[in-house]
C-alpha cells in the first residue's frame, strides 16, 4: 500500500504545497504593486489561506462537489476502501457518520493529551516561585497554546459524541449531509497544523487575544486567528448538519419529546454553535486584517488634535465574549446530556422530569446569549452595564439548578449500580457542582472586581469544564466503548482511573480558588513568594500530575481491551436506547430496517413497555 | 442500626437527609471560609466585598451540602442489593417539585441581584479628596499628581478617599492592589477610574492583572499608605526636588 493513498498524507502534502503557492502569490502581487517583496504578515496570511484550501482539496473532501459541478454522478461507497486494510478509512475522507464520529473523537482525545501536556510543562514551572526552566516568553506561549488546544479538543470531542451518537439514537442511516460532515471534520486538521506552526513564532495573549496586545506580538498570532477561523467553520457546518438531521430524519413515532435526552442537549448546543461562532470568526478576521492590511478596527489612533480616529479596544472584547460565553455552554451542554442519558440506565428508573431537563438545555443556551458582559466587569464599560449583566448572569443558575435537582430525583429510589461510566457520571455531577456554585460569586460584580483575572476564575472554569465536559466525555467513552469495539474495557483499571482522577481534581480546583483569594493573579510566569501561595501551587501541580497519570491508565485500558476484553454482546447495560438493540460493533448500515418508536425513552421499571420496535431487524 | 424504610417517598428519609444537610452545611461553611481567605481587607471598598463573599460562601455551603448529601444518601440507600433483580421505582417526575426548585432559585436570584447591586454601589463609591493618575505601560507604572509631582511609587494618605484615574499608553493593563480589593482595567484610548479609601498604613504592591505581554508577571510598583502629615511632607519634598531639577535644566 502506498502512503499517498492515505488522505491525511495527501492532505499534508497539499497543505505545504498550498503554503508555498500562497506565499508566492503574495510576493508576486506585492512586486506588481511596487512594494518590497516580503512582508511576513501578508506572506503568512496568504500562505495559510492557500495551505488550508490545499489540504482540503488534496485530502479529497471537495472531490464529489467538483464532480457535481460537472454533472458527474457520485454514488456512495459503503464500507472500507476496496483493496486496502480496513483501518485506512479512518485516515481518509469517509462519509459514514460512525467513522467521522471516531475521527472527531480520537482527534479530540489526542488534542486533550497535547493540551494537557502543555499545562504540565508550565505547572512544573509554577510548582515553586522563581523562574526555573521556562522563560516568560515561552511560558506565555505554552499558556496560550494550552488554552486553545484544550478548547479545540473539547469542540472536537463534542463533535465526536454528536456525530457518532445522534444518528444512531434517532435510528437514522447517516447524517443529513454526509459530505458536509466529512468537510466539517477535515477542516479541523489543517487548522490544527496551522495552530502548531504558531508555536515556532510564539504568541502571548492567552486565548482571549485582546488587542492592542494581539496586534503587536509576533506573526504567530496570524496563525492563531486563521486556525480558530477554520475550527469555527467546522463548528458552524457541523451544527447545521446536526440540526437538520434531528429535525428531518427522526423515525416514525419519535416526537421531539421522545428523542433521547442527549439529542436535546446537542440540539441546544448546535443552536449556539451555528450562530455565536460567527462572531469570533469575524472578530479574529478583523484582528488579522488590522495586522496585515492596517485597517484600524481596534487600536486607537490619534490625529493632530488628539482625537481618536482609530478603533476601540473594548469593541473586540464585546465581540469575543459574545461568542465565548455561549461557547462555554457548547462545552458543557453535551456533557450534561450524557449525565442525563446515563443516570436512568444505572438507576433503572425513568429520567426525572424529562421535559424540564430538555427545556432547561434550551433555556441555558438562550440566556447564555445575554450574559457575555460578566467577563468585562472591570473593563471600563458603562457602570450600569455591570448591573444588567450581573442580573442576567445570575439567571443562568435557575435552569442549571433544575438539572441538578432532576438528577437527584432520578437517583432517588433506584436500584443503583456503579460500573466505571456511572462513577464518572457521579464524579461529573460533583465537579460541575463546584464549578457551577463558584459562578454566582463571580456574577455579583462587586466580588468579581476582586476575583477577576485571579486564580479563583481559573478554579471556576476548570471545574465547570471538567465537570461539564471531561468527566462526562470519559463516562461516554467507557459507556459506549463496548458498542464501538464490541468488547468490554477493564473494570478494575477503570475504577482506579476514577479514584485517582476525581479526588485529584477536587484538590486541584479548590486549591486554585484558594490561591485566587490569596491574591494570585492568573497568567503569570512567576509569583511573589510573599503572597504565601507557594505550598498551594505545589499542591496544584501534584494534583495535576496525578490527573495526567490516571488518564494514561485510561489510554492503556482502551488500547489493550480492544484486543483482550470480554465480548460485550448487544446490550451489556440493558439500555432501552435503539443503538443498544443492534449488534456491537455497529454494522456498516446501523439499522437493517427503519425503526419505529412505540414508547417513552426512559420507562425503566414499567413492565412490558419498550421504546423502539425493530421490525425484525438487527442481527443480520 | 437504624432500620430504613423501603419506600423512597417515606418521610423518614427526608428527616434524616435534612439533618445531615444541616450538619454538612455548617461544617462545609467553616471549611470553605478557612480555605478561601479573602486578602482584601485594608480599604473601605474591601469591606463590602468580603461581606458579600462570605454571604456567598454560606449559600454555596448549603447548596453543595443539599446536592451532595442527597446524592450520597441515595447512592448508599438505593444501591442495588445482591440477588435483587427488580427495577427502580417508576416515577417520571413531579411538576410541583420542578416548579418549587425553579421558583425558589428565582427568588434567590432576585435577592442576590438586589444585594449585589447595593454592594456594587458601596464598592464603586468614594470621594476625591486625593487625586492621582496612574499610567500603565509595558511593563511599569508612573504616578502623576495634580500639582505636577511625578513619582515611580504611589503615596496616599490613610483614611482619605482617593480617586485614581487610570490610563494605558500601549495595551490593556489592570490596576490591582490585592489588599484593597477591587481592580480596574486601563484601556488605551480612554480613562478609567477607581475609588479607594485605604484604611491601613503600610507598603503594598500594585500589580498588573491583565496579561500584557512578556514581562506582565513583573509589572509591579510600590504603594505606600502613610499618615496624613507624612504624606504632606513627602509631597513637599517631591515638589522641592522637582523644582531643583527644573532649575538646573
Ligand atoms: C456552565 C458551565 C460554565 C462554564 C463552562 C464556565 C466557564 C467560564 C470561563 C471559561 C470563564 C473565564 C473566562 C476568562 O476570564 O478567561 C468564566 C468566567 C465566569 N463565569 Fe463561568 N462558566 C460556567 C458557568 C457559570 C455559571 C453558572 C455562572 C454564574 C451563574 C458563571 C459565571 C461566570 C462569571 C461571572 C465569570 C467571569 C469571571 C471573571 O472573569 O472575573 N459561569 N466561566
Ligand atoms: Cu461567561
Ligand atoms: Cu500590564
Amino acid at each position: 500500500m502506498q502512503l499517498t493513498s492515505l488522505g491525511l498524507v495527501r492532505g499534508i502534502i497539499g497543505y505545504f504545497v498550498g503554503l508555498v503557492i500562497g506565499m508566492a502569490v503574495v510576493v508576486i502581487s506585492r512586486l506588481a504593486l511596487g512594494m518590497s517583496a516580503w512582508d511576513q504578515e501578508a506572506g503568512w496570511v496568504g500562505g495559510i489561506i492557500f495551505a488550508m484550501i490545499g489540504f482540503m482539496w488534496a485530502v479529497g473532501s471537495l472531490t464529489d462537489w467538483f464532480k457535481w459541478t460537472r454533472g458527474v454522478e457520485t454514488p456512495f461507497h459503503h464500507g472500507p476502501p476496496v483493496g486496502k486494510p480496513a483501518w485506512t478509512r479512518y485516515f481518509s475522507v469517509d462519509y459514514n457518520h460512525k467513522v467521522i464520529g471516531i475521527q472527531y473523537g480520537v482527534t479530540g482525545f489526542l488534542l486533550l493529551i497535547l493540551g494537557g501536556s502543555f499545562a504540565l510543562v508550565f505547572r512544573a514551572e509554577l510548582a515553586d516561585s522563581g523562574i526555573s526552566f521556562l522563560q516568560p516568553g515561552t511560558y506565555n506561549t505554552f499558556l496560550s497554546m494550552h488554552a486553545w488546544v484544550a478548547l479545540a479538543s473539547i469542540l472536537l470531542g463534542v463533535g465526536g459524541m454528536a456525530n457518532y451518537l445522534v444518528p444512531l439514537m434517532i435510528g437514522a442511516e447517516d447524517m443529513a449531509f454526509p459530505r458536509l460532515n466529512a468537510f466539517a471534520y477535515w477542516i479541523n486538521v489543517p487548522a490544527i497544523i496551522t495552530l502548531m506552526i504558531s508555536m515556532l513564532f510564539g504568541w502571548d495573549s492567552g486565548w482571549t487575544a485582546y488587542p492592542p496586545l494581539s496586534l503587536r506580538g509576533p506573526v504567530g498570532y496570524q496563525m492563531v486567528f486563521w486556525a480558530i477561523f477554520g475550527i469555527g467553520l467546522s463548528s458552524i457546518l457541523g451544527s447545521l448538519n446536526l440540526i437538520v438531521t434531528m429535525l428531518t430524519m427522526r423515525p416514525k413515532g419519535m416526537t421531539l419529546f421522545r428523542m433521547p435526552i442527549f439529542c436535546w442537549a446537542i440540539f441546544a448546543t448546535s443552536i449556539i454553535q451555528l450562530t455565536a461562532t460567527q462572531l469570533i470568526g469575524l472578530a479574529f478576521l478583523m484582528l488579522s486584517f488590522e495586522r496585515s492590511l492596517g485597517m484600524p478596527f481596534f487600536n486607537p489612533l490619534y490625529n493632530a488634535l488628539g482625537e481618536n480616529i482609530g478603533g476601540q479596544p473594548l469593541l473586540f472584547q464585546h465581540l469575543f465574549w459574545f461568542y465565548s460565553h455561549p461557547a462555554v455552554y457548547v462545552f458543557v451542554l453535551p456533557g450534561l446530556g450524557v449525565i442525563s442519558e446515563l443516570l436512568p440506565v444505572f438507576a433503572r428508573k425513568p429520567l426525572f422530569g424529562y421535559r424540564w431537563i430538555a427545556l432547561s438545555s434550551l433555556a441555558i443556551a438562550l440566556v447564555g446569549f445575554l450574559v457575555w458582559g460578566h467577563h468585562m466587569f472591570t473593563s471600563g464599560y458603562g457602570e450600569y452595564l455591570r448591573v444588567v449583566f450581573m442580573i442576567s448572569t445570575l439567571l443562568v443558575a435557575v435552569p442549571t439548578g433544575v438539572k441538578f435537582f432532576s438528577w437527584l430525583g432520578t437517583l432517588w429510589g433506584g436500584r443503583l449500580t456503579f460500573p466505571t461510566p456511572m462513577l464518572f457520571t457521579l464524579g461529573a455531577i460533583s465537579v460541575f457542582l463546584i464549578g457551577g456554585l463558584s459562578g454566582p460569586i463571580l456574577a455579583t460584580a462587586a466580588t468579581d472586581l476582586f476575583l477577576h483575572d485571579s486564580y479563583f476564575v481559573v478554579g471556576h472554569f476548570h471545574a465547570t469544564i471538567f465537570g461539564g465536559f471531561v468527566f462526562p466525555f470519559f463516562a461516554a467513552i467507557y459507556y459506549w466503548y463496548p458498542k464501538i469495539t464490541g468488547r468490554m474495557y477493564n473494570e478494575t483499571l477503570g475504577k482506579i482511573h476514577f479514584w485517582l482522577m476525581t479526588p485529584g481534581f477536587w484538590v486541584m480546583s479548590l486549591a486554585q480558588m484558594t490561591a485566587g483569594t490569596m491574591g494570585m493573579r492568573r497568567r503569570i510566569a512567576d509569583y511573589d513568594p510573599a503572597l504565601g501561595v507557594e505550598p498551594v501551587h505545589l499542591l496544584i501541580t501534584i494534583a495535576g500530575f496525578v490527573i495526567a497519570f490516571s488518564i494514561l491508565l485510561m489510554i492503556y485500558n482502551l488500547f489493550t481491551s480492544a484486543e483482550i476484553g470480554a465480548l460485550a454482546g448487544n446490550n451489556p447495560w440493558r439500555s432501552r436506547s435503539p443503538e443498544w438493540q443492534i449488534p456491537s460493533p455497529v454494522p456498516e448500515h446501523s439499522y437493517a430496517r427503519p425503526i419505529t418508536v412505540v414508547g417513552e425513552p426512559y420507562d425503566y421499571g414499567l413492565a412490558g413497555s419498550t421504546y423502539v420496535a425493530m421490525a425484525g431487524a438487527g442481527d443480520d | 442500626m437504624l432500620k430504613l424504610p423501603q419506600s423512597s417517598t417515606d418521610r423518614k428519609h427526608f428527616v434524616i437527609v435534612g439533618a445531615l444537610v444541616f450538619i454538612a452545611t455548617i461544617a462545609l461553611g467553616f471549611f470553605l471560609l478557612a480555605i478561601l481567605p479573602v486578602k482584601a481587607q485594608h480599604s473601605v471598598q474591601a469591606e463590602p466585598i468580603r461581606w458579600l463573599f462570605q454571604l456567598h460562601v454560606w449559600l454555596i455551603a448549603f447548596l453543595f451540602a443539599l446536592v451532595v448529601v442527597f446524592m450520597l444518601y441515595a447512592l448508599i440507600v438505593f444501591r442495588k442489593r445482591k440477588d435483587d433483580d427488580s427495577e427502580g421505582e417508576h416515577f417520571e417526575g413531579n411538576a410541583t417539585l420542578e416548579v418549587i426548585w425553579t421558583v425558589i432559585p428565582l427568588i434567590l436570584v432576585i435577592v442576590f441581584s438586589f444585594i449585589g447591586f447595593q454592594t456594587l454601589r458601596d464598592v464603586t463609591r468614594g470621594g476625591d479628596e486625593v487625586q492621582v493618575e496612574a499610567v500603565g505601560f509595558q511593563w511599569a507604572w508612573t504616578f502623576n499628581y495634580p500639582n505636577g509631582v511625578v513619582s515611580q511609587e504611589m503615596v496616599l494618605p490613610v483614611n482619605k478617599p482617593a480617586l485614581i484615574s487610570l490610563r494605558a499608553t500601549d495595551v490593556v493593563h489592570s490596576f490591582w492592589v490585592v489588599e484593597w480589593g477591587p481592580k480596574q482595567d486601563l484601556v488605551p484610548g480612554m480613562t478609567t477610574h477607581l475609588h479607594i479609601t485605604p484604611t491601613k498604613v503600610g507598603e503594598f504592591q500594585i500589580v498588573c492583572a491583565e496579561l500584557c505581554g512578556l514581562s506582565h508577571w513583573n509589572m509591579v510598583a510600590k504603594v505606600r499608605v502613610v499618615p496624613e502629615d507624612e504624606y504632606i511632607a513627602w509631597m513637599n519634598q517631591k515638589l522641592a526636588e522637582q523644582n531643583i531639577q527644573m532649575a538646573s535644566r
